[in-house]
């Protein structure tokens, strides 16, 4: 009896949260199907699963390292501040810049961790580390946090992978973002160039009914090779096939097309690339992706930082704020965590270029949703910035704090192929007080 | 005095590869070689058949295929697979080998296969960088010259200046120039030792201590790389040596390493601020080692030079099995690059007699490939591989092909062509363009180190042979497309089929893959759409992915 609830409660689960429209159907079903169980029972039965998979998270990926001067840290009134003002958040005593008016009126929501502190300097190991925990290693690949999460939380049986990045660009900074290394490729990021298309490759080639019969003739003509030493080959290939398939044919493919969303939500996100993308994850969220990667580059200002930080900031104020206010209305503020972070963050110092240079040893992220305490900031830097005097939060701490919102036990190790176990996050401690 | 000593020892590095292929008279020749090495085999392990006869080896088709897979990376052509089938010559299989070899194409395909071996474990992300290392012409220049593997290694190793100069500068760079990382990858790749796994601690399940990885990490302390910045912009990166105090320097800021250091330090992990112990260059695996205070140049020559003598226990032995699970699909010591002392090893006696050979002819690739092409072992037919249950070394194991083995079968059954770049992306950017062959390799990619067995397959690959446009475009049955050519010569659809059989598969259909495609067609209004199909079929099929 035990199994077929099981049995059932995947089916009924996408990324074990409910649906509820899907849960309503379900349950008849289930219930005619077991006999006996009220979807009550049911629900009790999964209990410990359904709080633990309710959980997703969206990662707003500030490539480049954004200047915590010009963002969430401004320190007016000192030299090394710049020209950069403050502005009054609905919560009292925290101002951030002005550049980000909207996120400003939810800070409510928002927990600025002001003192992350570190010491990588360049940017594709910083990332690779933000993204992992750890330091690349020719040795061991790392995965990446979106792939972490994709494998504790995801459903296996969802048609969509559990793990999507969008914007991500290519070169150096992209690929050091990361990805399932010794996890695997069942958790790798399906990576989009940008939201508004479909993903690559997904759309077919040929009318469907065509495609069908391609996939028939492709079944049809493997038997000979698979009777010849190829059967293994063969079922590996058919099993990859029949999910690829799934996916191009799964009708929650629609969680990618932004022209189903009404034009008062489009127009709330605002244009551009990360706007969609904003809007993206939250539709993919909703429709049972466990783990949403968005990208904004180009913060690496080492030349007029203030001018170019102002620009990019108005890229991402008013969709992180429009994301924040769509996932509250639609209740899934609560148990989906966003973080907004980059690699580092930029020196005190104002370059003869009006620029600011690499800075990891004190820089903010942002921390959203999933449990976190909104209006408040941990730990704090001196008044030039140039460290932190409060509360240092290393990555892995905050790495260890993402696990935590996301109820993921940070000390699971995973195994690497020359059989070394690896944490998800080794050392670090959780930010308790980020939490509600 | 000590200095003049080691500076000698590095000149004896140069001339390797004339020295040795002096030797090479001694060594059995590949068809001797392989007899003697299936004798060895059988007697370590027996065949589990009935009176442990021989199963029969495959036929032309799949040898010609299975063989031009593994040398060249290329499908045959169906005029090559016929040319084959009627050759009577009773050692045409040896010939098709050696001519094989001989094809520019042989160091290309065996140059990428290298240039992953490198490239999967890099710790550099800088593509700005990595992009302009010729590793891949390089290397296929290496091989097609036949290039002992000796003086391969020992280029790598001792590699100096612009790595847009000199491909044998990749490894250094891939890992950054950190000297930790370098030896690890040194020692997994060259002497098939895992020895990076001491690095925090002794060896789990090895004999080697911490101690004797920072030893030989002591003998890269003094390197490091370096962008050359041009205008202020670094598009290149160097690999320079320090050999004066660079204390100069003083702190690196934020873990960045433009110079090296003068000695190598072993941390202590009780007190990790602490400066560390320096440690004295010492080769773990055979005991050499130099004073502290030797110049960068004799260091890394020595090592060299060490690493790739006879004496050594482990140089021959780690390419010999690798190249030997890659041909037959299982080596003698599995991960194929972990062969440590303290590893069990099938049929030791096999390999022990190989890598003896392959040492004797001054490391000669060629006659390596030649010997194992030559072994029966490599001549069985493919069944899965085993489980650990049974028999190893029954049959031969059929293997995924590499991305760029995948896209260059693709360009060659569909007469496609490879575009350098996307248009209209011209300047700087350009070298941030990824080209078909870049997004293919994404998906299709995977760490030849790793077990074939572990290698899964994705949905993206899936998708980008079902869906992709490069694909789609190609295999139309209409306008300038190999298949509309072939339907307007080719009027009788069972010879159509046997022709895209040949040209994708290497193979001719079976009688009831024949019926199967003819029925298949005669049910379709639009011959034309009917071959598509078959084709995309055959595209899509995993025979094609895999050599077997």
């Amino acid at each position: 009896m035990s199994h077929s609830i099981h049995l059932h409660s995947n089916v009924t689960i996408r990324r074990g949260r409910i649906l509820r429209r899907d849960f309503l159907k379900a349950i008849p079903a289930a219930a005619a199907a077991t006999g006996l169980l009220s979807w009550q029972d049911l629900l009790l039965a999964n209990a410990p699963a359904l709080r633990k998979s309710g959980k997703a998270c969206i990662l707003l990926w500030m490539q480049g390292g954004p200047s915590q001067f010009e963002t969430w840290d401004p320190k007016p009134g000192h030299s090394n501040g710049g020209e950069t003002k403050t502005i009054k958040t609905p919560v009292a005593g925290i101002e951030i810049s002005e550049n980000l008016p909207k996120v400003a009126a939810s800070m409510g929501d928002l927990c600025l961790i002001r003192s992350m502190n570190g010491k990588e300097g360049q940017h594709p190991r910083a990332t690779f580390l933000m993204h992992t925990g750890y330091l690349p290693s020719p040795a061991v690949k790392y995965p990446t946090l979106g792939s972490l999460v994709a494998k504790e939380l995801g459903d296996p049986a969802s048609d969509l992978p559990s793990f999507v990045r969008i914007g991500a660009g290519q070169g150096a900074n992209a690929s050091a973002m990361g990805s399932a290394g010794i996890l695997g490729v069942d958790f790798d990021p399906l990576t989009m160039a940008a939201a508004g298309r479909p993903p690559e490759n997904t759309s077919l080639a040929t009318d469907e009914r065509r495609f069908q019969r391609r996939m028939n003739l492709l079944d049809r003509l493997q038997g000979d090779y698979a009777n010849q030493g190829g059967q293994e080959v063969v079922g590996d290939h058919q099993k990859i096939y029949a999910q690829a398939s799934r996916l191009v044919l799964s009708p929650k493919m629609t969680g990618f097309d932004l022209d189903k969303e009404p034009q008062n939500i489009k127009e709330a996100y605002g244009s551009g690339p990360f706007a969609q993308g904003c809007l993206l994850a939250r539709r993919l969220i909703e429709t049972g992706v466990t783990f949403v990667e968005v990208a904004l580059g180009n913060w690496d200002t080492h030349q007029d930082n203030f001018n170019r930080s102002r620009t990019l900031c108005g890229q991402l104020d008013q969709p992180f704020a429009a994301l924040l206010a769509d996932l509250k209305g639609r209740g899934l503020l609560d148990s989906t965590l966003v973080l907004c972070t980059g690699e580092f963050g930029r020196t005190p110092r104002i370059n003869p270029n009006s620029g600011r240079d690499h800075f990891p040893r004190a820089f903010t992220s942002v921390l959203a949703g999933g449990g976190i305490k909104g209006g408040q900031t941990i730990g704090c830097t001196d008044s030039g910035g140039d460290a932190v005097q409060d509360r240092p939060v290393s990555v892995n701490d905050l790495l260890r704090t993402v696990c935590h919102s996301l109820a993921i036990d940070p000390d699971k190790q995973n195994m690497s192929s020359v059989g070394r176990p690896i944490k998800i996050v080794e050392g670090g401690e959780v930010v308790k007080a980020a939490f509600a | 005095m000590v200095a003049l000593k080691y500076l000698f020892s590095l000149s004896l590095i140069l001339p390797v590869g004339v020295v040795l292929s002096a030797a090479a008279q001694s060594a059995d020749t590949p068809a001797k070689a392989a007899a003697k090495a299936d004798q060895l085999l059988r007697s370590e392990v027996p065949f589990a058949t009935p009176g442990k006869i021989a199963p029969t080896p495959i036929d032309d088709e799949r040898f010609l295929r299975r063989v031009s897979l593994d040398i060249i990376g290329r499908l045959p052509t169906p005029e090559e697979v016929t040319a084959f089938a009627l050759d009577p010559a009773a050692d045409k299989r040896a010939k098709i080998v050696t001519k094989l070899l001989a094809d520019p194409r042989y160091g290309q395909n065996w140059g990428r296969y290298w240039r992953d071996v490198i490239m999967y474990r890099k710790t550099e992300e800088r593509q700005q960088f990595l992009l302009g290392i010729p590793l891949d012409s390089y290397l296929a220049d290496s091989f097609n010259s036949n290039k002992p593997w000796s003086q391969i290694a020992t280029e790598f190793i001792t590699a100096s200046g612009n790595a847009n100069e000199s491909g044998a500068c990749g490894l250094i760079v891939a890992q950054q120039g950190q000297p930790e990382e370098i030896v690890g990858e040194v020692s997994r790749i060259f002497l098939g030792v895992q020895i990076q796994c001491a690095q925090c601690h002794d060896h789990p399940t090895d004999r080697w201590t911490r101690e004797q990885f920072h030893q030989l990490a002591a003998f890269f302390p003094r390197v490091a790389t370096r962008p050359n910045r041009q205008g202020g912009v670094a598009r290149e990166i160097s690999i320079v040596a320090t050999d004066v105090d660079t204390q100069r320097f003083g702190q690196r800021p934020m873990n960045m390493r433009f110079a090296g250091t003068l000695e190598h330090r072993m941390s202590d992990p009780k007190d990790p601020q602490s400066e560390g112990k320096v440690m004295q260059p010492v080769l773990f695996a055979t005991g050499n080692k130099l004073p502290i205070g030797t110049r960068d140049a004799d260091r890394r020559g020595s090592l060299a030079k060490w690493i790739t003598e006879k004496d050594n226990p482990y140089f021959a032995k780690a390419l010999v099995n690798r190249i030997w699970a890659e041909f037959t699909g299982e080596g003698f010591y599995e991960p194929i690059d972990d062969i440590g002392p303290d590893r069990q090893a099938t049929a030791p006696k096999t390999l022990e007699y190989l890598a003896g050979q392959f040492a004797e002819t001054g490391y000669d690739v060629k006659w390596l490939f030649e010997t194992i092409a030559a072994t029966q072992m490599y001549q069985l037919p493919s069944s899965p591989r085993r489980d650990s249950d049974e028999e190893p070394m029954q049959h031969n194991v059929a293997q995924r092909l590499r991305a760029d083995q995948v896209f260059d079968n693709i360009l060659l059954v569909l007469e496609a062509s490879e575009s350098a770049a996307p248009p209209g992306m011209p300047g700087p950017a350009a070298r941030f363009i990824r080209g078909p062959r870049q997004l293919f390799t994404t998906a299709f990619g995977y760490d030849p180190s790793a077990r074939r067995d572990e290698v899964q397959s994705s949905i993206p690959q899936a998708l980008a042979l079902m869906n992709s446009p490069l694909i789609t475009g190609a295999l139309r049955g209409s306008g300038n497309t190999m298949l509309a050519r072939k339907l307007a010569a080719i009027k009788a659809d069972p010879a159509l089929v046997q022709e895209l059989y040949l040209r994708v598969l290497g193979r001719e259909a079976s009688p009831s893959e024949l019926t199967t495609c003819l029925q298949f067609v005669k049910q379709l209004p639009n011959r034309t759409e009917a071959f598509e199909d078959i084709l995309w079929s055959l595209i899509n099929s995993a025979e094609f992915l895999h050599r077997s």
